[in-house]
């Protein structure tokens, strides 16, 4: 036991010694290291690794623990207290807001997500909530599907069996993905509905990856596989030999997912952001707009365990949606900047944490 | 023949592994890997190391005593019905399957308890893990010391006490610390009872044991061989190398030293 | 009776084993108290696991809050586990006897003891390193040359990864076992004239089955509760029974280790306590083959003792 007290103390110790460090280092934003805890979303993972690396530069002290869970973990630990900062795809939803009315859902970036095949030889290929919706409810089994077929009709799709590919674990990207499938097909919307993780009905061959890189790497193994990825991985997904698709949108247009694609979707839905920011940007009204665009929420208590603690998440999370908005953030992930309204809002929310 | 045939398809996947691990672990390998905490997934391992080495110590620091107590009781004095009830439950809790007692943890310590993903839970996880096998090993250790050194001790008047720590625990000594380090060679790599337990970090222990998450090896392996790029990648191989290394010696060292006692 | 502290002190010590033993046990059942009452005997039988609405108002079906559209059936994970691993223990028992009989009888004595450690040290090998060697060469692998589909996830590479990881404990416990048969047993045989094959096959491996068998049953112990190797490669598949050793597939550990994460975010908590009944059905499955491991063992022991 004394080698435990010895430990326990040196631990201490060297606690005190780097608090100190912290002290006499004030000239910084900082004053003493508060380390923070952000997980969830892989989506957001990338860009939190270059935040992190980016802010810490900047700010001695600031030690920020970035994991890659999912955004229903990301966040369950927030509201648990496990973490200080859940990233997530996804907003809280209704019912988990009404238990814990002081988990905020702050929009950090604008994000989309593309729907990407292995279709050796096929170059270009058009999508749609219905078509993914069968793809996934195991209805359509072929590439060569009759359905397939009537939207790319100067496309040669080989007659081989689809291989749908869904995430496992609790996922934004299932949430943005299943909103699309359901505000976009009745049947779906009924049956499956969407969330973090939804019931994915049996289908032969089907592959269940974890995380944005498992479904990469599980697409770019697998030919005649389609997948859900989130715009952060498209280079990635682009080095990989796997193709976009170009998804059909509430005004009957076919968009891929460009920066103008999702920066109609982004508009059309800006000023209508309520000031708690949970809402949905899928398949909006717009003529050019990308169907599948989504807020990038931190999801945060705004009762946080000491004010120290309360000051350097607000002191982050205020850097990350202005400084860290910049475009030497955004264009690496392919995400786009908040608009001036709603980094108002965040700000007002981020002001809430205490 | 056929029997060769099926040594050496049991043996080849052991080689093949260690090879793979090895050639694509030691190519990742450099001073920095040594030296800087993981950034995101790329960096260095400094921390997963210290985490997996904290974990390690204090799951051995908690299991150690009350292993070998359980092992002088079941040796010494178990030898009734309790005993095998003991040794019976021992064995049931060895057969339980790890990731059950990682839900456990979960449950009681992170949520009930409200410490977080911390070295507490961690390390406690790990030692309900290890105990049972080392009450056991110790057990079969102290059996095998002859009962005459024992009747010499107790005739010369010695007390129970001193009959255990002056004269059977030295006898046995050897085949104590090979339970000892077999078991350590368990928590090194073990993965599923931390998941939900440690967390992760990308720095170096703060000395909290509550509220403070921590980094280990077997996590930057299940984890980081899932992310796209090739620095994830060799970081994967690098921590399987060093987690193999560490397992594979203490193992093959083991059994070098202390031939004729089988424990395993 | 004299009190001796010191006896009382180390049977305490022992004592904690059994408690916290008990303590998981008892916390299982307690915590998934609900969700076992909810599930009934569905739990076992159905074939859907749905987390549920979680993004609409909870609902209440026999007095208990759950999401929406909420169902717990693992018989798409027990089944899974079931049919892995009983692949494993047919792909594993050959390969141990093989090698086992290769070691007893063809080995000279000098090398013995390096062959066996090589085949005793595959044992502990870290589960998540043999998911590591999986996801790089054993998936890639399948895929490529044995897959239909090319996708190398599933029944075929987590049942291989658990054979690779359950042989040497059949067959060090084989290997002991034949070590074991007396002298006069293999030489009287071989004087009636019989060749090696014969001495081995009717006079040696009679000896040896009840062991055998004990060893098997602690093998499949050990496969049912593996998690990590397995979650790598299984290709985590839910809802669907396999229909092919390409079929992708959960057991129940890799789903538990697999699952939290989702649980997490149900606002009812029921899914949590769903999956701490799943722990439970698997605590009692390892339980129950565990025991029986010991019971064979123990018979085993006595047949041998009478016959020398």
């Amino acid at each position: 036991m004394n080698i435990l007290n010895k430990l326990r103390r040196t631990g201490v110790a060297a606690l005190a010694i780097a608090s100190l460090a912290g002290v006499t280092g004030t000239a910084k934003a900082q004053t003493v290291s508060v380390p923070l805890i952000e997980s969830g979303s892989s989506l957001l993972y990338p860009l939190f690794n270059d935040w992190v690396a980016a802010y810490s530069a900047d700010h001695p002290g600031a030690d920020i623990t970035t994991t890659s869970t999912g955004s229903g973990a990301g966040i369950a630990q927030a509201i648990k207290g496990l973490i200080n900062i859940g990233a997530s795809d996804a907003y809280v939803s209704d019912s988990l807001k009404a238990q814990n009315p002081s988990v905020l859902s702050i929009p950090l970036a604008i994000s989309s997500q593309a729907v990407n095949y292995n279709l050796p030889g096929v170059k270009n290929l058009n999508l749609s909530g219905p078509i993914l919706a069968g793809i996934y409810e195991g209805k359509i089994t072929k590439w060569n599907d009759p359905a397939i077929a009537a939207a790319n009709p100067s496309v040669t799709l080989p007659g081989h069996v689809i291989i749908p590919i869904h995430r496992l674990d609790g996922s934004g990207d299932t949430f943005i993905f299943t909103q699309y499938l359901a505000a976009s097909d009745a049947g779906w919307a009924s049956t499956l509905k969407y969330g973090t993780s939804v019931s994915w009905p049996a289908i032969s061959g089907e592959i269940g990856a974890k995380g944005n890189s498992g479904m990469l790497s599980a697409a770019a193994a697998n030919p005649y596989s389609v997948a859900y990825i989130g715009i952060s991985y498209a280079d990635k997904v682009a080095s990989s030999g796997l193709g976009t698709a170009a998804l059909l949108n509430k005004a009957g247009n076919y968009v891929l997912p460009t920066q103008d694609t999702i920066t109609a979707a982004a508009e059309s839905v800006a000023d209508s952001t309520p000031a708690d920011e949970r809402i949905s940007m899928i398949f909006t009204d717009a003529p050019n707009a990308y169907p599948i665009v989504n807020y990038e929420y931190a999801v945060v208590n705004s009762s946080q365990p000491a004010s120290a603690i309360a000051e350097a998440v607000r002191a982050f999370l205020s850097w990350a949606i202005t400084e860290g908005n910049a475009p030497s953030f955004m264009t690496k992930v392919h995400f786009l900047p908040l608009p001036a309204t709603v980094v108002a809002l965040s700000q007002a929310q981020i002001a809430k944490i205490q | 023949m056929a029997c060769g045939l099926a040594l050496l398809l049991v043996v080849f996947p052991l080689l093949d592994i260690v090879w793979v691990i090895t050639v694509n672990g030691l190519s990742a390998f450099s001073v920095k890997l040594f030296t800087t905490n993981t950034t995101g997934a790329s960096g260095g391992l400094r921390n997963a190391i210290e985490g997996t080495a904290l974990i390690t110590l204090f799951a051995m620091l908690i299991a150690v005593p009350m292993g070998i107590g359980a092992g002088i009781h079941l040796s010494e004095y178990g030898k009734n019905k309790t005993g095998s009830a003991i040794r019976f439950l021992s064995d049931v809790l060895t057969g339980t399957p790890s990731i059950v007692l990682g839900y456990f943890s979960y449950i009681i310590f992170i949520i009930s308890f409200g410490w977080g993903f911390s070295l507490a839970a961690a390390a406690i996880t790990i030692a309900i893990l290890i105990v049972p096998y080392l009450a056991r090993i110790t057990e079969l250790a102290l059996e095998q010391v002859p009962n005459t050194m024992r009747e010499a001790a107790y005739a010369l008047g010695a007390t129970d006490p001193t009959v255990v720590f002056k004269v059977i625990l030295p006898a046995a000594s050897s085949g104590v610390i090979t339970g000892a380090l077999l078991a350590l060679a368990i928590s090194v790599g073990e993965t599923a009872p931390l998941i939900y337990t440690a967390g992760w970090s990308n720095y170096t222990w703060d000395g909290r044991f509550t509220h403070s998450p921590v980094g280990y090896l077997t996590y930057v392996i299940w984890t980081f061989i899932d992310q796209p790029d090739a620095q994830s990648h060799a970081l994967a191989y690098a921590a399987a190398f060093l987690v193999m290394l560490v397992v594979l010696a203490i193992n093959i060292g083991v059994r070098l030293t202390v031939r004729r006692t089988k424990f395993v | 009776m004299k009190i001796r502290p010191f006896r009382l002190s180390v049977f305490a010590l022992s004592l904690l084993i059994p408690t916290a033993l008990c303590a998981v046990v008892l916390f299982l059942v307690i915590y998934s108290g609900q969700a076992i009452m909810f599930n009934g005997l569905h739990f076992l039988t159905d074939v859907n696991w749905n987390l549920g609405d979680m993004y609409d108002d909870p609902v209440t079906v026999h007095g208990v809050s759950v999401p929406g559209g909420a169902e717990y059936g693992i018989l798409v994970f027990i089944v899974g586990t079931l049919v892995s691993s009983g692949l494993a223990i047919l792909i594993a028992v050959p390969l141990s006897i093989g090698a086992a009989i290769f070691l007893s009888e063809a080995v000279p004595g000098k090398i013995r003891p390096v062959l066996s450690m090589l085949v005793e040290l595959i044992a502990v090998v870290p589960s998540v390193v043999f998911g590591l060697w999986g996801i790089a060469v054993l998936v890639p692998f399948i895929g490529h040359h044995l897959s239909p589909t090319g996708n190398g996830y599933g029944l075929l590479a987590s049942s291989i990864v658990l054979a690779l990881m359950i042989t040497p404990i059949i067959a060090s416990t084989l290997l002991d076992a034949l070590l074991q048969v007396p002298k006069e047993n293999r030489e009287s045989a071989f004087a009636l004239g019989a060749t090696h094959f014969e001495v081995v096959s009717k006079a040696m491996m009679p000896m040896v089955r009840a062991t055998l068998v004990g060893g098997i049953v602690l093998a499949l112990g050990r496969a049912l509760g593996e998690t990590m190797a397995v979650l790598m490669v299984s290709g985590g598949g839910i809802n669907i029974l396999p229909t092919s050793l390409f079929s992708p597939i959960s057991t129940i550990a890799s789903f538990v280790a697999g699952q939290l994460d989702s649980a997490e975010a149900d606002p009812t908590n029921m899914s949590v306590r769903a999956l701490s009944e799943v722990a439970l059905v698997l605590f009692l499955i390892t339980l129950a083959v565990n025991a029986s491991a010991k019971l064979l063992a123990s018979g085993a022991l006595n047949v041998r003792k009478r016959q020398s």
